[in-house]
């Protein structure tokens, strides 16, 4: 875990891949008591993902699995089984929280959606995670990542510096799977305080388009209130821009006029920026095509790190476009503990994006590797379930575990 | 009172703009009363619209359900009085510049001394602790220095950034992450917090892939547009009509198959080119054009219904109109409209589930709505006392 907030907390996961996985690895990261349910013999559908270690796969080799499963225990589990149904009920019971992202219907057909669940533990918090909601005529439709993104409208406005001749393009990786897995984990947890205040259980129904389209600005509101299509017709944006340097890039957002001109200095007060021109944050954002070469021929004997630095010291308003190499050499990255070093049996010690939230007064922990598949089956079916060693080998040889 | 998620919590914010707003509007759908503290002397960059105080489109979508008073924060007397509503409330939440808080004498230490177990989450662009805690954010430079724009953009295209700025919502998630797990602590134990938010590592931590190349295998990950690790077809694909794209991804050899039968088992489909997966992902630049010639005649509509129909992911890639329009859309009821108090609609979202604890809330406060509220009801003046307050712009 990272901070022991959740402590007493068990919480049961039956997900795979990126959003109900990670909702759930939240709580563990805050102290709960996380039991990862994985498919016997194949597992999560995470660990055939790359990243490989090495670029050899292998069941745990994948740095997406490693990352998102962090901080839990993991068991295999066939519930389409009676005795598995069975094992399962059980866990059901000794579990405050249950995290699941299935499909509606498989759930149903499994009688492990929340009318049946709450049958079983009455007290129970659940959170169900799907592409299009449990109620809707999307609800049986698939989703993933680009699916989900398209139907948010968020690939339609994603990128800034739209060629509406080109397709629109989805963010890399998972990145709205995880959104979504940490909204979800909000409410989580606060159904959590409901349930420790009076006991009572209770449903959330998240839908990744839903999450998605809390991402939404200017271009929602431009349609709803104006009836203007923001991807096409607005074109006057802010000049918030990457630009090109010496030896990668830098992003431009210098809104206010103070940071406009501290930048100006920077860059020796040139002649073409006294101008009336670029002389407002609207002229700039208009002319922003012919501004650019001009940006560009003084950054190209910069390094991106020289602009970064110089600019912000001056309260001039630059990011730098940081690659996966510079985070891990970043001075406040490491200031921060950001990342964080993570032993595993096999894979040996890597480095790992950590948590973006300190909480000041409390030790920070140790964070756990990834579970093994079914690495916690004796622990669980074992010692807490009450199972002999001979009787799991029996379930596993009867594809139950 | 329906029961709701955080019943008797009451949250003061100091929010601007739209991540700490968007924290106090999701605690404000969990049931917590959430007090927004505003000023004349210093108005947020969403009340100073060309549409004035009370009718900027995104001030109401991010502030919907949480109430307004103002204090003139340079005032002592509103010093005073705002330390005097800490001692009644439970958390605080801030995305003020790092200096803020402190710059009125107000920095934890002395907020935990008023109250003892007041909880405090701040969510600053970079941390409020190292070197570079006082460097300007904003959404678009916090996702470039945590990593986003280097890993955006077309195949063998320059980085990008993206023009919905997430870094807000997800600095606004986690800051509501941290609020809702130090009030279970809290429940617990009776111990307060101090908490920060970096909003750039936020972003970071939903980049793995881009990190765990580079840890593992001392690469950097390459910008790849729409295409999947394995994946094929996986992009968007023209449609009938001007600027009309459909999403489709296919992950297994049985939803080619099933697609393929959709498209009427065209001749190029059974290409060994595009025989399994592997050899489709090879080819998916030849399989694209393929894929767009038959797209492009049918609406995005039809081509989503017709694959989802026959177990293939496709998606209409939504402009904002046609999804507010969308059937799923409407049934779901993500999206909310309200009457808005000095006339006309607003629009809004619910928080990111549907559940039966979510509560009613009204729509976003006008300036100043709720001061004899707070002032008043909440910490016993008089109206005399108000007047004189409002008089010498402490109330302000």
């Amino acid at each position: 875990m990272f901070y022991k907030v959740l402590e007493g907390v068990k919480v049961l996961e039956y997900g795979t891949l990126v959003d109900a996985p990670f909702c759930a690895r939240i709580l563990a990261d805050l102290g709960a008591e996380v039991i990862k349910i994985e498919e016997p013999e194949t597992g999560d559908e995470s660990r055939r993902q790359e990243p490989f270690l090495g670029d050899i796969p292998g069941l745990e080799r994948s740095g997406l699995y490693q990352y998102v499963n962090m901080n839990k225990k993991g068991i295999t589990l066939n519930p389409r089984t009676a005795t598995g149904y069975k094992i399962f009920s059980e866990l059901l019971k000794q579990a405050d929280v249950f995290i699941e992202n299935n499909p509606v219907k498989r759930m149903k057909v499994l009688e492990l959606n929340y009318k049946h669940v709450k049958e079983i533990n009455p007290r129970i918090v659940m959170t169900s995670i799907t592409p299009f909601g449990q109620t809707g005529p999307y609800k049986d439709y698939k989703g993933g990542e680009l699916i989900n993104e398209s139907m948010g409208a968020v690939g339609f406005d994603s990128a800034r510096e739209v060629d509406v001749s080109l397709e629109p393009i989805k963010l890399p990786g998972h990145i709205f799977s995880f959104q979504t897995g940490l909204g979800a984990a909000v409410g989580t947890i606060g159904a959590a305080i409901n349930q420790t205040m009076t006991g009572h259980g209770t449903y959330l129904d998240v839908a990744e388009q839903e999450s998605i389209m809390q991402n939404l600005h200017a271009m929602l509101r431009y349609y709803y209130y104006k009836q203007v299509c923001y991807r096409t017709d607005v074109l006057d944006r802010a000049p918030a821009h990457i630009l090109k340097c010496k030896d990668g890039y830098i992003h431009h957002a210098n809104m206010e006029e103070v940071q406009w001109q501290r930048f100006i200095e920077l860059m020796g007060s040139p002649e073409w920026a006294s101008g009336e021109l670029f002389a407002t944050y609207t002229s700039r954002a208009k002319f922003w095509d012919a501004l650019k070469p001009l940006l560009e021929d003084w950054l190209k004997d910069h390094t991106m790190d020289e602009i970064y630095r110089a600019s912000q010291d001056r309260g001039s308003a630059i990011g730098a476009v940081y690659t996966a190499k510079d985070m891990f050499t970043d001075r406040q990255l490491t200031a921060r503990e950001f990342f964080v070093d993570i032993e595993h049996s096999e894979n040996g010690k890597l480095k790992y994006p950590g948590v973006p939230y300190r909480f000041f007064d409390l030790p920070r922990e140790t964070p756990a590797a990834a579970p093994q598949l079914g690495q916690h089956n004796e622990e669980i079916y074992c010692g807490r379930l009450g199972y002999t060693r001979e009787n799991l080998a029996k379930l596993k040889e009867a594809g139950v575990i | 009172m329906s029961e709701v998620f955080l019943k008797g919590v009451r949250v003061i914010a100091l929010t601007q703009v739209w991540a700490g707003a968007w924290t106090g509007h999701l605690l404000s759908d969990m049931g917590a009363e959430v007090i927004k503290i505003e000023s004349s002397t210093k108005l947020e960059l969403y009340r100073r619209g060309k549409e004035g105080l009370n009718k900027e489109s995104h001030f109401n979508a991010y502030n919907n359900g949480v109430k307004s008073c103002t204090l003139n924060m340079k005032q002592p007397e509103a010093v005073e009085i705002f330390k005097k509503l800490v001692k009644i409330s439970d958390v605080i939440i801030e995305n003020l510049s790092p200096r803020a808080m402190p710059g009125f004498g107000l920095g934890y230490d002395t907020l935990k001394q008023i109250k003892p177990d007041i909880i405090m989450v701040s969510e600053p662009g970079f941390g409020s602790t190292g070197p570079d805690k006082n460097y300007i954010s904003y959404a678009s430079t916090v996702e470039a220095v945590g990593g986003l724009a280097a890993s955006f953009g077309y195949l063998g295209g320059e980085p990008a950034t993206p023009s919905i700025f997430l870094a807000d919502p997800t600095g606004g998630m986690y800051g509501a992450l941290c609020v809702v797990g130090a009030i279970f602590h809290h429940r617990k134990t009776g111990k307060g917090q101090h908490i920060d938010v970096a909003q750039s590592e936020a972003i970071t931590t939903f980049l793995p892939e881009v990190i765990m190349e580079y840890s593992m295998n001392g690469r950097i990950r390459p910008r790849m547009g729409n295409r999947d690790a394995i994946m094929a077809p996986h992009s968007c694909y023209p449609c009938k009509g001007r600027d009309k794209w459909v999403a489709i991804a296919v992950g297994t050899n049985e939803e080619w198959k099933a697609m393929c039968k959709v498209m009427g088992n065209p001749e190029w489909s059974k290409d060994e080119k595009f025989a399994d997966q592997y050899s489709r992902w090879q080819n998916q630049d030849e399989l694209n054009k393929l894929v767009g010639s038959w797209t492009k005649d049918f609406t995005h509509y039809d081509v989503m219904h017709l694959l989802q129909k026959a177990g293939v992911a496709a998606g209409v890639s939504f402009s904002t109109k046609e999804m507010y329009n969308d059937p799923h859309v409407k049934d779901r009821g993500a999206l909310i409209e309200k009457d808005h108090l000095e006339g006309g609609k607003v629009l809004t979202w619910r928080a990111p589930w549907k559940s039966a604890l979510t509560a009613q809330n009204p729509t976003a406060p006008l300036f100043g709505q709720h001061n004899s509220y707070v002032f008043q009801d909440l910490l016993g003046m008089s109206d005399a006392e108000m007047a004189k307050l409002v008089e010498q712009k402490v109330i302000y």
